[in-house]
């Protein structure tokens, strides 16, 4: 039971993480490795705000939302924009996503130095719970909520709201959206900044689960965000979600009966099963090809 | 002097080495991260098996490293390559990488490996070693690079479904590409061990694949030399930052990061754009025919080359094509027309195979179509051109028609590699042919021009000499005069015509009814998936189903718009995407200009 709900905890930190990547992937047909560096930014800046500013955990959140926002619009300016219309715009796009991130972590150690970062002690509520004999903290309980929130929140967006359809137009065929008055820039950049803040709120969230900021700590979770993206099905936004789960799961289960060292060859093995019988993922659509 | 710079030195050709086996599917327009697998594989295998260099000497030592090393990953690569070859773009990197992560950890757990601490490898490459090797590997892609393989991976990249028009056997050569990709890997990873004295499993990480990636995008994964200029600038910027005095810390990542962006926004194509590329120009005059080309045979006049019995396409319940019976006979020019979405597309996509029928059977030149595929069709002698121009872009004109000839050409790249003269016999071969197509479309002077930069009417006829390099026995023309003003439709008639004055069988779709009823000696009229009508020109210019179909009956002459519309809307196929109220026109002089320019589908994953 204490395995099961800590697979859900960290489950729901990947979910929120790959819903970002699978969005701008899902709309926009581009891979944005810059994602897992504006992950890690918000953790060092979320302590930051908690630790100078003296915020709660909490009144950070929304700020470090904001500042992943503004991340995102910067990274869809400088990194993805320029590439519009050339023909190697997929494999430009990876690199030059990459080499924004390269820039972005060296900004982290300009102003963070290379150590690992906490937050400053005391900033955690104490309160526990007992849940079915496993151990739960108000922490956890509340990244779970908040990770809810927001996907649901953003389904409800993508699907009712006037932006998106806008999205889901885009998706469809870019041109025709065009044509038929949607602001395909526009579109574009907001993607990207919803993606974006989205990462950021779970780059804090996952600071506050382990109480630690890393300059790696983005290039760590990158790999499993891809896993958990093609696992749920590119694109798919409640595929993010069962796959983030899915994979907290598997790995919780896997350093308790198979040991922690071979705790990635499950999300690979996963990943790969996946690839072989289902290359659409679990509730991906197949594209059809056209002639 | 040279020792002072040999650890830099080494690394660039280590690092370019690693890059090549990136460029190695790149080129195929392949998206692959599992090379640091294959490279770690390589680097364990080579140097736990190898024999000690105290046993038999340092040279042979590594020399039989690297033959194990390659043997492993190559490998390694048709066992990951099999069973992913059909996944395209970012599902492949993904795969790959995956396959990279689990190799890592399952070495990282092994006794013989050492694990997390490495294992540890006598240093016996030199810098001389390292460039020798390198150089061979830049010549193995030098020489691909002109060779009928190397052009033949180049058109898979840019289009793979024309590549497989043009008879290339697509899964076969996007395995080739992985496994020398393998191979390559499996080298560096050899020589890697060979100098750095200790490996561990970390050392082919997600970072490393990205890093060897990130090289040969930099350096161009359109030339052979661009690998090498891209390691170059991988190794020495950091070099240079020290040297001027930058500070480690958080500059330097920044600086590269900076330089990468820069790169890869404004050099396209990668460092290797910065040099001046030879466009090659048809050679001479086309005197000796068709020595150095395959022969092929063709069907005598009279004899059957399409016979479709029953043929029906059906899409989640609407019939695209309901109940086709045709007969072809060599020599003869059908012409094949009906309103938007009758389904003609899709009758054509059948008969060149991309398509596999619902029901029914057909026969063309003599293979059966349905689960052959569309290289076999090809091959059989089955050549054609797209509704929406399907060319490979970045190539140039003269490149473009030179892959239509893969048929007809020899391979050699091999003998390339080894400089024998038939080898390049058999290029001017393919050139000749190649040159007498353009010139046949009229397209000599622009031979030199990419694909992209001609005109919509240019890229038409390039389409056709690309069709006709392959010397097919079955020409299929789908649209060919859309976009085109009726002067160019009047000399595309004419060609039509004198092609099939040399026997060729064609198959034309055209809305430009004045010109098909001037150039076929049969039409076959489609309405709602079905043949409605099908004789001589004459004939069906005045059958009265036939002007029904086009412009709907006396009776309903008021709303005859809109019961178009309405029926092209039920009929609508997925390969059709004309717009619902396209009214085809009987000018000729206005001939498609109601059909949208393809817009750029996006790439099919």
């Amino acid at each position: 039971m204490q395995q099961l709900l800590n697979g859900i905890f960290i489950g729901s930190i990947y979910a929120l993480f790959a819903i970002g990547f699978t969005l701008v992937f899902g709309i926009l047909d581009r891979l944005n490795l810059a994602h897992p560096a504006v992950f890690a930014a918000s953790a060092f800046v979320g302590i930051e705000l908690v630790e100078r500013g003296g915020l709660s955990l909490w009144a950070a959140l929304p700020i470090v939302f904001v500042f992943g926002a503004v991340l995102g619009l910067v990274i869809e300016r400088v990194a993805f924009r320029p590439l519009k219309g050339r023909a190697d715009a997929h494999f430009a796009g990876l690199i030059s996503s990459i080499a924004l991130a390269g820039m972005l972590v060296a900004l982290l150690q300009w102003r963070y130095g290379p150590d690992t970062r906490r937050f400053p002690p005391g900033s955690f509520p104490d309160t526990r719970f007992e849940l079915a004999g496993a151990q739960v903290t108000l922490v956890q309980v509340v990244i779970l909520a908040i990770s809810l929130a927001l996907m649901v929140g953003l389904t409800y967006m993508v699907t009712r709201t006037r932006l998106g359809r806008g999205m889901r137009a885009v998706a469809e065929n870019p041109t025709a959206a065009r044509v038929l008055g949607v602001d395909v820039d526009r579109v574009t950049a907001i993607t990207f900044a919803i993606s974006s803040a989205l990462g950021a709120v779970a780059g804090v969230l996952f600071a506050i689960n382990v109480n630690t900021a890393q300059l790696g700590m983005g290039s760590a979770i990158e790999l499993k965000g891809l896993a958990v993206i093609i696992v749920g099905g590119m694109g798919s936004l409640p595929g993010a979600l069962i796959g983030g789960l899915l994979l907290g799961l598997a790995e919780v289960f896997a350093v308790q009966y198979i040991g922690s060292s071979w705790r990635d060859v499950i999300a690979f093995g996963l990943l790969f099963v996946i690839l072989l019988l289902r290359p659409q993922g679990l509730l991906g659509a197949r594209k059809v090809r056209e002639v | 002097m040279l020792d002072q710079y040999a650890t830099t030195l080494t690394f660039i050709a280590l690092g370019a080495i690693f890059a090549y086996s990136f460029y190695a599917v790149l080129i195929a327009g392949q998206l692959s991260l599992g090379q640091a697998g294959f490279a770690s594989l390589a680097a364990f295998s080579g140097a736990y098996l190898a024999p000690s260099a105290a046993d038999v000497g340092e040279i042979p030592a590594l020399l039989i490293a690297v033959v194990i090393g390659m043997s492993v990953g190559a490998l390694a690569a048709v066992v990951l390559g099999l069973p992913t070859m059909h996944l395209r773009g970012v599902f492949l990197a993904i795969a790959t990488l995956g396959f990279a992560e689990a190799v890592r950890v399952v070495l990282l757990n092994q006794e013989w490996t050492g694990g997390a601490q490495g294992l540890g490898v006598p240093r016996v490459l030199t810098v001389g070693m390292a460039w020798t090797a390198l150089a061979l590997v830049a010549y193995w892609f030098w020489r691909m690079g002109r060779s009928r393989y190397g052009r033949a991976l180049e058109a898979i990249r840019e289009d793979e479904l024309a590549a497989r028009s043009m008879g290339i056997d697509v899964g076969r050569h996007r395995l080739a590409a992985f496994v020398t990709a393998g191979a390559v890997a499996g080298l560096y990873g050899v020589l890697y061990a060979y100098y750095v004295r200790l490996i561990a499993p970390s050392d082919f990480d997600f970072l490393a694949a990205v890093e060897g990636l990130v090289t040969a995008v930099v350096g161009g994964s359109t030339m052979f030399l661009g690998p090498l200029l891209g390691s170059g600038f991988q190794t020495i910027v950091p070099e240079v930052q020290r040297a001027v005095g930058v500070e480690a810390g958080w500059i330097r990542p920044f600086l590269a990061g900076l330089l990468l962006l820069a790169v890869i926004l404004f050099l396209p194509g990668g460092l290797a754009s910065l040099i001046p590329r030879r466009t090659r120009m048809p050679s001479g005059a086309a005197d000796d025919d068709a020595a150095g080309l395959a022969g092929r045979r063709h069907p005598a006049a009279g004899e059957p080359v399409v016979t479709l019995a029953g043929l029906g396409k059906e899409y989640g319940g609407v019939h695209a094509v309901r109940d086709v019976d045709l007969d072809v006979r060599a020599g003869e020019v059908v012409g094949l027309i009906g309103p938007n979405g009758a389904g003609k597309t899709t009758l054509v996509n059948m008969i060149s195979g991309l398509v596999p029928p619902s029901t029914g059977s057909a026969t063309v030149l003599g293979t059966a179509i349905g689960s052959t595929p569309v290289h076999r069709i090809a091959a059989a002698g089955v050549s054609r051109t797209f509704q929406h121009s399907k060319l490979f872009n970045r190539l140039s004109a003269l490149e473009n028609v030179l892959v239509g000839a893969h048929l007809v050409s020899r391979p050699t790249f091999l003998r390339r590699l080894l400089w024998l003269p038939s080898a390049r016999r058999d290029e001017r071969a393919a050139l000749r042919q190649a040159s007498r197509c353009l010139e046949r479309v009229g397209l000599t002077s622009l031979a030199a021009t990419r694909a992209e930069a001609l005109s919509y009417g240019d890229q038409r006829r390039l389409e056709i000499a690309r069709a006709l390099a392959s010397d097919p026995s079955l020409l299929i023309l789908d649209e060919p005069a859309a976009g085109m003003n009726h002067v160019e439709a009047a000399r595309l008639s004419e060609l039509i015509r004198s092609l099939a004055q040399d026997g060729l069988t064609i198959l034309f779709i055209e809305h430009n009814v004045g010109m098909v009823l001037q150039t076929c000696s049969r039409v076959v009229v489609l309405n709602f998936g079905e043949v409605i009508a099908s004789g001589a020109p004459e004939a069906i210019a005045a059958d009265p189903a036939v002007i029904e179909a086009y412009l709907g009956s006396a009776d309903d002459d008021d709303v005859d718009g809109g019961l178009l519309a309405e029926g092209t809307r039920a009929d609508a196929t997925p390969a059709e995407d004309a717009p619902p109220d396209a009214v085809v026109n009987l000018r000729p002089g206005d001939a498609g200009t109601l059909d949208t320019p393809d817009t750029g589908p996006r790439e099919a994953t």
